[in-house]
């Protein structure tokens, strides 16, 4: 086995040399070791674009701070509160459907 | 390479879901013609947090005591419209965000020509967004209160406010 220092001093017709001499025997597996460098270099590639993309989104989505309404606790708690109210009117309204339904179906089965 | 482009598309919709806020749309058509809009940010809901005996009355008039709720609140979103075509586009994109985060649909009530409907997001016990919707002919109403509401607590305050 050579050592690193060895290998760099080799000029170009030490390389043709070696690369004509087929006694040195070429590893079985080499072929499937070279896609995995190429898959290597396209995943990081991709990671790479994935990194710009996600920065660049990040940018894209970053959404300002929209401007207070109220500068009165008070006038924004009532705004609040109204929208509670409503939340608890549509909960009142849906309750009041289903127990209409409700009634509605007993009468059917009371006259069956 | 498959694997990354699925995990890439996934992320993306992952993004775009989260960026669908109330806050996103908001900032969207609270400038527009025909939009009243109301917005209260995490700093006013501090200084909400520290009126005392913050109540409200429910429908029969019994108090509900709303303090535990304003205090995990984090973003009030209101926006109401009428006119007909951004009545019509702000109906699509709420209807796209709901359905885009998977909202689940608490109560709907149909009277008189109107559609109000009630959706929470969220998980088990903690809820970090409600969203009422309101169609009529002529007007669409938008509210979405963000934070990180309990649960049971906010179950209870609708069923109290309903009472």
């Amino acid at each position: 086995m050579k050592s690193i220092q060895d290998i760099e001093k080799l000029n170009m017709a030490d390389w043709d040399r070696i690369g004509a001499d087929e006694s040195i025997p070429v590893p079985e597996d080499l072929e499937v070791r070279l896609p995995r460098r190429r898959t290597a270099i396209v995943w990081s590639a991709a990671a790479s674009v994935a990194v710009v993309a996600g920065i660049g989104l990040t940018a894209l989505l970053h959404t300002p701070e929209p401007e207070d309404t109220f500068s009165d606790p008070y006038l924004a708690y009532a705004a609040v509160e109204q929208a509670f109210t409503r939340m608890g009117k549509t909960v009142s309204q849906s309750a009041d459907i289903l127990n209409q339904k409700e009634s509605e179906l007993d009468k059917v089965i009371y006259w069956k | 390479m498959k694997k990354f482009y699925t995990i890439l598309t996934a992320l993306l919709l992952a993004v775009t879901a989260f960026a669908q806020s109330g806050k996103e749309l908001y900032n969207k058509y609270s400038d527009l013609d025909g939009v009243s809009a109301v917005y209260v940010s995490p700093a006013m809901f501090r200084m909400i947090g520290k009126i005392p005996d913050l109540d409200m009355e429910s429908k029969n008039g019994e108090s509900v005591n709303l303090t535990p709720i304003i205090k995990s609140l984090s973003g009030f979103y209101l926006l109401t419209a009428d006119e007909p075509a951004v009545i019509e586009k702000l109906y699509a994109e709420v209807k796209r965000v709901v359905d885009n985060r998977k909202c689940e649909l608490l109560f709907e009530a149909k009277e008189d020509g109107e559609i109000t409907r009630l959706y929470s997001f969220g998980n088990g016990n903690t809820i970090s967004s409600v969203i009422l919707t309101s169609k009529e002919a002529e007007e669409f109403t938008y509210i979405c209160l963000e934070g990180n509401m309990d649960r049971e607590q906010l179950e209870n305050i609708l069923a109290e406010a309903a009472k």
